[in-house]
């Protein structure tokens, strides 16, 4: 007896009722994804007939064996046949054969070639997914005759030694098609996804079709969701909000850092852009209303208004109290911005250059030395020279009057450089 | 005032703006459509039988939108594309046949765009030995180097190039009164040869590897029922747009070679024929267009069908992909190109038998993909509650047995042949 069998050669074999009757074939194999960390097989579909198909399914404990065939305990009077396919939460052939599943170690999408089946004490549980060529070449009934091939050319090719084989831990199912309530509750194993890092899980999710995309995305608590829709590319998040109520659109964009809120807006219609701005809340709105007003490549179109500030008399006790109150802040928080009554910027200290002083010590004599800073129509190129002259990882933005306006972190300077040297290194070919 | 006026001018740009969004999937599969293969077959079709012919672009325009029109739907509901919901309902084998047949169908007609652009050139005095290879490996050069922007100016070129078949067409001096006369007076032969034209004209219009092709554009441009009578009209307009391209086509041969009993083998006989009756200037045109056309499909087609065998088969694929990262979409998409640039080089290929079997085997996997999708677009499952109505089945369907019908007969005529012959 194996430990191992492939799904793809237990469809169609002959089941055998407990006189040894031919009943009809294996046709799917339903598993009770809850069961272990491997899903147990907890009842199989067979059919019969040829042009009107009839199918019928048996409890996994009304099996004897399965081998080359698989022999039932019960007489076939007690196999109840119908035109409908029986229902089930979870089956193999529906749910994850040929299917596009997410392999989490790898972080990418795969489809299903084949589905690897434990055998242990007559119970079948599905171990590994096979994502390999070879697998193709099983189904198609080739697989002797390629690896002959193979060997002949290369002994050692890894095409024969390695086997493309996700284990089921691994092994993320997605909803089948997104625009139906899928049959199988996508939190089962949420888990899953939840150990990816948010930038892959981004790349990830692209790489899925619209309605698996959606279905994915919602599935993942708020934070994640943040998380994720930050590190999207642009026209996948205007294609994913296109798919979201207003008022899950509006929670994103209030609780995304400001800047990336901007970008999008930006880009979208303006209608649709007025329409968001009446559905978020008054401070997230003045805040994106002012930053919406700048040029997207400058200096005010870059910042975000993001960032820590205290006043000229605060102290460095104030100032790390500030900085634990805003442990969570969606922006920077190593440096705070010090500013007199009328919000004029004085200067910037980091959390480096006031943690160790005297809890007393005046805020503003920790501050930077030099004093730099930009205007909010200074260009990025301009931005960018600043802060490599001055090793810093962050510039305040000032307009006309000194108020300070915002603040650009390096981040967003590099996005916009690596857009740039993008486009010129595709216009060069 | 003023910002009123602003906005009212804004919001109407818009909208031209979201429907040149939108527009793209349908006109762009139109005119890929309108490739070597097709201005071939129309040219040799209204050469031989003159305005009469014209009748068959009717059906071919209904056949044409009803299949797109599916293929839309089904990839704004799914999100999917035709390889991907393939693979997911019918299983490996089917997979695997459907995507042999096409493989070899493409590189047939990628060897006829490269036949097409071999023709052309021959009438502007070059070498196919010359214009092939160097098609070859600008196609090549376009698709691994190139960038968005190059792409969009060379598609725009080529559109307007099909415009030139409008001034060929007109240049011709066509007896309008006729080519109406054709539409509202079908006159329909009984005879093998124009069955097989018929077919010929059909076919060519409705290919297999376009039915792939557009259900990706649609999921590509992102496409869902939201935006569904948006792209219902730029089905529509492809549709629109394919169909009276072919007819010019069809008009411009008809009024010259057919009048004066010229008959043509090869679009290339076409455009050298229009010389004497049309003028250097519309002959020149008609093989410039023939280029270009051949060209824009010579670089698709390779590129289409790499992409949906990687799809169906889950490897990676896309240009937007290093060669590491995509092996088998680059050796695919580079064997095609190779293997299909050979055939044309072999001195004395046997082009026209090659051409014939490719639309042998383009027909004989077109009721296969057509069954595949019926199955598919009429499953409660995958469409949800768009499947199908009564009419778009009726029409369908009727679409559907039609052609296999047809095709049936095209491969059993040439055996009646054999029968009588011996």
């Amino acid at each position: 007896m194996k430990l191992f069998l492939y799904f793809s050669q237990t469809i169609g074999l002959d089941i055998l009722d407990s006189k040894g009757q031919w009943v009809a074939r294996l046709h799917d194999i339903a598993m009770n994804p809850y069961s272990d960390i491997y899903p147990k097989a907890s009842e199989l579909i067979m059919r019969r007939g040829s042009y009107r198909r009839e199918y019928a399914k048996v409890s996994w404990e009304d099996i004897v064996y399965i081998e080359d065939e698989i022999r039932l305990k019960i007489p076939a009077e007690q196999i109840n046949f119908s035109k409908e396919i029986p229902k089930c939460d979870f089956t193999l052939r529906r749910d994850i054969f040929d299917q596009q599943v997410v392999d989490i170690d790898d972080q990418r999408v795969v489809r299903v070639n084949d589905i690897q089946l434990l055998r242990a004490e007559n119970q079948l549980y599905a171990a590994h997914v096979d994502v390999g060529l070879r697998a193709i070449f099983r189904r198609l009934g080739w697989m002797g005759m390629v690896d002959l091939i193979v060997f002949c050319f290369n002994s050692k090719s890894p095409y024969l030694t390695h086997e493309d084989l996700i284990h089921w831990k691994a092994t993320q199912i997605l909803p089948k098609l997104g625009r139906m309530k899928s049959v199988l509750k996508l939190d089962v194993s949420k888990s899953k996804l939840n150990s990816i890092p948010p930038a892959a899980l981004a790349d990830i999710i692209q790489d899925l079709d619209i309605f698996a995309r959606v279905t994915v995305f919602k599935s993942m608590d708020a934070v994640l969701q943040n998380r994720v829709f930050t590190d999207m590319t642009l026209s996948y998040k205007e294609e994913l909000i296109d798919q979201l109520t207003e008022d899950e659109v509006a929670q994103l964009i209030t609780n995304i850092p400001a800047d990336e809120a901007t970008d999008l807006l930006m880009k979208l219609p303006r209608e649709k852009t007025h329409h968001l701005m009446g559905l978020l809340g008054t401070e997230t709105n003045k805040k994106l209303r002012k930053l919406l007003s700048f040029a997207k490549d400058s200096a005010g179109g870059l910042m975000t208004t993001e960032y820590l500030y205290l006043k000229a008399d605060a102290t460095a006790a104030d100032g790390i109290k500030k900085i634990k109150d805003n442990i969570n802040f969606p922006g920077t928080i190593f440096f705070l911005y010090i500013i007199d009554d009328n919000h004029k910027y004085l200067g910037t200290t980091s959390l480096r250059r006031f943690f160790n002083e005297d809890p007393q010590t005046l805020l503003i004599n920790t501050c930077y030395p030099e004093n730099i800073h930009v205007s909010t129509d200074a260009s990025v190129e301009e931005v960018a020279l600043l802060l490599e002259r001055h090793k810093s990882s962050s510039i305040p933005v000032l307009n006309a009057q000194d108020i300070l306006q915002g603040i650009i972190t390096i981040d967003d300077v590099l996005e916009e450089l690596i857009t740039l040297a993008w486009h010129q290194y595709k216009e060069k070919l | 005032m003023i910002f009123w006026q602003k906005d009212k001018a804004d919001s109407f740009f818009k909208n031209i703006l979201v429907f040149l969004a939108m527009l793209g999937p349908g006109i762009i599969t139109g005119s890929v459509d309108n490739d070597a293969g097709g201005i071939t077959t129309y040219s040799v079709a209204a050469a031989t039988y003159g305005y009469p012919i014209l009748w068959t672009m009717l059906p071919s325009f209904i056949a044409l939108l009803v299949v797109q029109e599916m293929n839309m739907r089904m990839g704004a509901c799914t999100g999917k594309g035709l390889a991907d919901l393939i693979r997911e309902n019918f299983g490996i084998k089917v997979t695997f046949w459907i995507f042999l047949g096409l493989l070899v169908a493409d590189i047939g007609n990628t060897a006829t765009e490269f036949a097409g652009v071999a023709g052309s050139m021959d009438i502007f005095g070059i070498s196919k030995y010359v214009s092939v290879p160097l098609t070859a490996v600008a196609v090549w050069i376009l698709v691994t180097k190139g960038n968005y922007k190059i792409s969009e100016r060379i598609f725009l070129l080529f559109s307007v190039c099909l415009l030139s078949y409008v001034v060929s067409a007109i240049a011709a001096k066509p007896d309008w009164h006729q080519v109406g006369l054709a539409f509202v007076h079908p006159q329909i032969q009984y005879d093998k040869n124009y069955l097989i034209m018929v077919l010929g004209i059909v076919g060519t219009t409705i290919a297999p590897w376009m039915q792939f092709y557009m259900q990706s554009a649609v999921i590509e441009k992102g496409t869902t029922m939201d935006d569904y009578k948006l792209a219902l009209a730029d089905v529509v307009i492809g549709c629109i747009a394919t169909v009276a391209v072919a007819i010019f086509i069809m008009v411009a041969c008809a009024a010259t070679l057919h009048v004066n009993h010229v008959t043509i083998n090869e679009a290339k006989d076409a455009a050298l024929a229009l010389k004497p009756f049309a003028g250097a200037l519309a002959s020149s045109i008609f093989a410039f267009g023939l280029f270009v056309a051949s060209i824009f499909s010579a670089t698709i087609l390779p590129l289409a069908t790499a992409f949906y065998i990687c799809e169906a088969f889950g490897f990676n694929a896309g240009i937007d992909k290093r060669v590491e990262e995509a092996p088998q979409f680059y050796t695919l998409f580079a064997a095609i190109l190779i293997i299909a640039c050979v055939i044309i080089l072999i001195p004395n290929a046997p082009l026209i038998a090659i051409t014939l079997w490719t639309q042998d085997i383009n027909a004989m996997l077109l009721p296969v993909v057509l069954i595949s999708m019926q199955l598919m677009v009429n499953n409660p499952e995958i469409m949800g509650e768009h499947v199908n109505n009564k009419l778009q089945n009726a029409v369908g369907w009727s679409t559907t047995i039609i052609l296999i019908v047809l095709t049936v007969l095209l491969m059993v005529l040439p055996a009646f042949d054999l029968f009588k012959a011996h």
